[in-house]
């Protein structure tokens, strides 16, 4: 039947690699006209990337691409507006301070003697809003307007330079709920037009309402290419997550001891968008137990845990460590009541990586009286301290104690940070993606210290996105989609599918929901 | 060690640079002075040459034989003056290059120093010498100048940490306001020189002698005729720093124990960065604000306290250089800003914020300004020619450190492929 298709883009045999990992490992991908096609997969799975090749962002170094069935060489963005193809990114790329209109026409504006033509301008992105029902306040800036209307000007840009080809990069993970149902209904009037959609996403619910088709990739191959109608949120869940389980982690079973922390309707702020990252979560972390936050990136995980380490103040709810009100404590505080932290971002938060090793091993502790006295810095005991710490986690660098944090490789990087953490030796470790960027070697070394850590008696919160951590790490999992704890698996008795469900929002424990509020 | 990694070493490459800029500018200097040599019928290439050597040698110009030869020697005015004037170098210097280890750019110096200058000829000028000692009176004025520099530097911090208002802005802002606020304060006060009232203008200054005397309570010049029946309450004035014999080992030059405080203190400050708690915290926070924060480090603090500390620091230059007894303050400082703030970006940046290395740059800053000087004085030359080497050291000590992270990115780039 393939040659009956009438295929507007095909992507054939793209492969295209980075040092030290293949992105996109021998993807096939053909877009039919008019259609909404899915591309499904994991994070790190190779779909920004494959779109990015699309979009002439990046290079394959193998593999060709079809327009119209013609082969073409996309060697940059400007290549691709040409062939009619268009993308809206995931963060919009709008001047703030411009007006909407200003923005559909820049880069594209008609100019007589120099001077842009608006009038005429105005007139064309009038009738294609009318056409499509793309409401816009032409004249407002887009700093003044929301983010489900910014989107609009996004795909109204795309329309105006008469793209054929509309990518859109998760466009749902900023939009609220309503929001999400105005653009899938705009994506299906695009389609009826005739315009082809390439729509990356990791959330099943939308994907089933508003795709024809659907690709799955994982971990940067190919899995297969199936249409909506015949498969199920299960089926996808299963494809995307994949079965293969690559890491076991050898643990006994937990024996959880009383409460450490007490999680009580917290509400954290959202750093970029007026609503709340996370609203009104509960929970408890025992002794003796690693809990695991799974979810999809970008669901309040990251805020969760800054509302818990003090990065950022919750505006609502109630924290009590070992019996301890923490909710409005500073960060010091919560540190010295009993919080260790492995930050997500190390580079950001992790390190000071202009600092030496061992300056950065007393981030936290350089005010204790065991490194200054009448403060003045025990140089001799750091080093000491920082000697032990690099023999007992092995953190490879090249002068030991006084080598630039920046110039060590990230796996030590980030054993530098476990090693500071763990030897703090507080009651309660969050552990914020733990591993990632690391290879095999050092995930695992990493893994035995954080069950090393529950055995001795600590409480773990693990925040993890890579399922296979989650599914072995873990004594208990709650999962979080879009800010809400939907489900609370018990790893033992769950499947990667049902997981792969709950985070992407196709399924939820109402009853638990309907007792916590 | 092996040479190869003696040049690894980023001390080594950083004063390397700053050695490279000083020469460079010297060389640009010379070609500027021959350049206006040649062009000047009054000098040709041989007041070229004079000016060459005064340039670069000018600290020990001793003056003109009878043969009308340039003479050379060690030159005790010149090499006390030359200490005399880097102490304001040094402390406004200290106080750029604390900002810059923290991540602030402290280019409020200036309006810093002036809020040092009024506090402290404020409390020497009025606290009554026949009251408490001179020496007491003149701690007071040190410390209350420094006080008020640290109030003032603090506005910007608070700003800074709280607001999120850019430093730059707000300590140009403070600067101006200083100035016209500093003007004010004079022109109501009733300090004006009483010494010497001979002089045009509202000069301060304090005096190794009395300034004033006070004849029921009615401020009077020394000497001044006391009415029968009067008594005089109080004398004033006479608080300028100790000379410490420094006057007898450099005769003829301003010098007093003022370098000495402001080597003292740049000894501090490099113990304060390097070897405290403190100074941990405060690097953290510029190196990486982020992480500092994660790790419960109070950041807004720090900047306050960098800030306030900042501007006791300039603030200190300009008690220190108005303490000395022999220095006039002009009250109409509204026109124009201290140049000793400004002067400050160029120490901290020649001596790559290291506050040892600030007392060295600010030496040679205040040693040009002599050459310059012996420049005027012993040939046709205009002294602005210094500026001109100045200027041209700051831009490449500006334009150094991406030399130095060239030359870096190279060796490292070798030892890859290696």
């Amino acid at each position: 039947m393939d040659h009956a298709q009438d295929y507007v883009i095909e992507m054939l045999h793209i492969t295209k690699e980075f040092p030290g990992i293949i992105a996109n490992d021998d993807i096939t991908l053909q877009l039919r006209r008019g259609e909404i096609h899915a591309l499904l997969g994991e994070n790190g799975a190779g779909k920004s990337t494959l779109m990015s090749v699309l979009f002439g962002l990046y290079q394959p170094e193998k593999g060709e691409i079809r327009k119209d069935g013609k082969t073409v060489k996309i060697n940059n963005p400007n290549d691709a507006t040409a062939l009619h193809i268009g993308m809206v990114h995931q963060h919009f790329k709008l001047i703030e301070v411009f007006t909407v209109l200003d923005n559909i026409i820049l880069g594209a504006e008609d100019t007589k003697l120099g001077f842009v033509q608006r009038k005429e301008a105005r007139k064309k992105v009038e009738e294609i809003s009318k056409r499509y029902g793309l409401a816009v306040d032409l004249d407002a800036k887009v700093e003044d307007i929301t983010v489900g209307m910014q989107q609009r000007v996004e795909i109204l840009k795309m329309l105006y330079r008469d793209n054929e080809v509309l990518i859109f990069d998760e466009p749902t993970a900023v939009l609220t709920p309503q929001e999400i149902v105005e653009l899938m209904h705009i994506m299906k009037g695009l389609a009826k037009e005739g315009k082809s959609i390439l729509f990356i996403s990791h959330k099943l619910n939308e994907i089933m309402e508003v795709s024809d088709r659907v690709s799955v990739l994982r971990k940067g191959k190919y899995i297969g290419t199936v249409n909506t109608a015949e498969t199920s949120a299960p089926e996808l869940s299963r494809m995307m997550v994949g079965h293969d389980v690559q890491l076991v982690v050898d643990k006994t079973p937990a024996q959880p001891g009383e409460i450490v922390l007490n999680v009580e309707n917290m509400h954290v702020p959202s750093r970029l968008y007026k609503h709340d990252a996370v609203k009104g979560v509960s929970f408890t972390v025992r002794k003796g137990e690693i809990v695991c936050i799974a979810g999809i990136d970008g669901n309040g995980q990251t805020e969760l845990v800054f509302g818990l380490s003090g990065l950022e103040k919750c505006s609502q709810g109630k924290i009590e460590l070992c019996g301890v009100d923490i909710t409005h404590a500073p960060i010091r505080r919560r540190s010295e009541a009993g919080i260790s932290h492995i930050p997500e971002d190390r580079h950001k938060h992790g390190l000071v990586l202009d600092f030496t090793l061992e300056q950065n091993f007393v981030l936290q502790s350089f005010q204790e009286p065991r490194f200054q006295h009448m403060g003045f810095i025990k140089f001799g005991d750091i080093r000491k301290y920082a000697e032990r710490l690099i023999e007992e986690y092995d953190v490879r660098s090249g002068q030991g104690p006084v080598t630039k944090a920046r110039s060590m490789s990230g796996g030590n990087q980030q054993k530098a940070i476990v090693a500071r953490e763990i030897d703090r030796d507080l009651p309660l470790m969050l552990a914020v993606q733990p591993t990632r960027g690391l290879d095999v070697g050092a995930i695992e070394n990493i893994h035995k210290q954080i069950v090393a850590q529950r055995d001795a008696g600590k409480a773990v919160l693990l925040v993890s996105l890579e399922l296979d951590e989650v599914m072995n790490l873990s004594d208990r999992i709650l999962v979080m989609y879009e800010g809400e704890i939907v489900g609370e698996l018990d790893p033992k008795q769950t499947t990667v599918e049902e997981l792969g469900l709950y985070m992407a929002g196709a399924k939820r424990q109402n009853a638990k929901k309907e007792a916590l509020a | 060690m092996n040479k190869a990694s003696f040049l690894d070493k980023e001390a080594t490459r950083s004063v390397l640079a700053s050695l490279l800029a000083i020469l460079i500018g010297m060389l640009v200097g010379s070609i500027v002075i021959v350049i206006v040599g040649l062009t000047n019928p009054s000098l040709g290439i041989k007041g070229a040459w004079e000016g060459i050597r005064l340039v670069v040698g000018g600290l020990f110009a001793t003056g003109r034989n009878t043969a009308g030869k340039l003479t050379f020697g060690f030159n005790p005015t010149s090499f006390g003056n030359m200490l005399f004037r880097a102490v304001p170098l040094i402390m406004t210097g200290l106080s750029v290059a604390l900002g810059n280890k923290v991540g602030l750019f402290n280019i409020g110096a200036s309006g810093q120093y002036l809020a040092g200058t009024a506090g402290s000829l404020y409390v020497a000028l009025t606290l009554p010498t026949s009251v408490f000692p001179a020496w007491l009176v003149w701690l007071i004025a040190f410390l209350f100048g420094m006080l008020c520099g640290a109030l003032w530097g603090a506005i910007p911090g608070l700003l800074k940490a709280f607001l999120n208002i850019n430093e730059v802005l707000a300590c140009i802002m403070t600067n101006w306001i200083a100035a016209n606020v500093v003007t004010w304060f004079f022109d109501v006060s009733n300090l004006k020189n009483m010494l010497e009232g001979t002089k045009s203008g509202y000069v301060y200054k304090t005096s190794t002698v009395l300034n004033d005397v006070v004849i029921e309570g009615v401020r009077s010049t020394v000497g001044a005729a006391v009415p029968e029946g009067a008594t005089v309450t109080a004398t004033r004035g006479g608080v300028a720093t100790a000379k410490m014999g420094l006057d007898k080992l450099f005769s003829g030059s301003q010098v007093n124990a003022g370098i000495l405080v402001a080597i003292l203190i740049a000894i501090v400050i490099y113990i304060l960065l390097s070897k405290t708690t403190l100074g941990y915290q405060m690097k953290a926070c510029g190196a990486n604000r982020y992480a500092a924060r994660y790790a419960g480090i109070r950041d807004k603090r720090n900047i306050v306290l960098t800030m306030a500390i900042a501007g006791a620091l300039s603030a200190a230059g300009g008690a220190l250089y108005f303490l000395s007894g022999n220095t006039e303050f002009f009250w109409n400082t509204y026109q124009s800003l201290p140049a000793e703030g400004f002067n400050g970006i160029p120490v901290a940046l020649l001596a790559i914020n290291n506050p040892l290395g600030v007392m060295f740059a600010a030496m040679f800053m205040s040693m040009l300004q002599i050459c310059g000087q012996k420049l005027t004085e012993l040939t046709a030359y205009n002294e602005y020619i210094t500026n001109v080497i100045i200027a041209v050291i700051v831009y490449l000590a500006a334009f150094m450190l991406v030399i130095k992270t060239w030359i870096a990115k190279l060796r490292k780039g070798k030892a890859v492929s290696r």
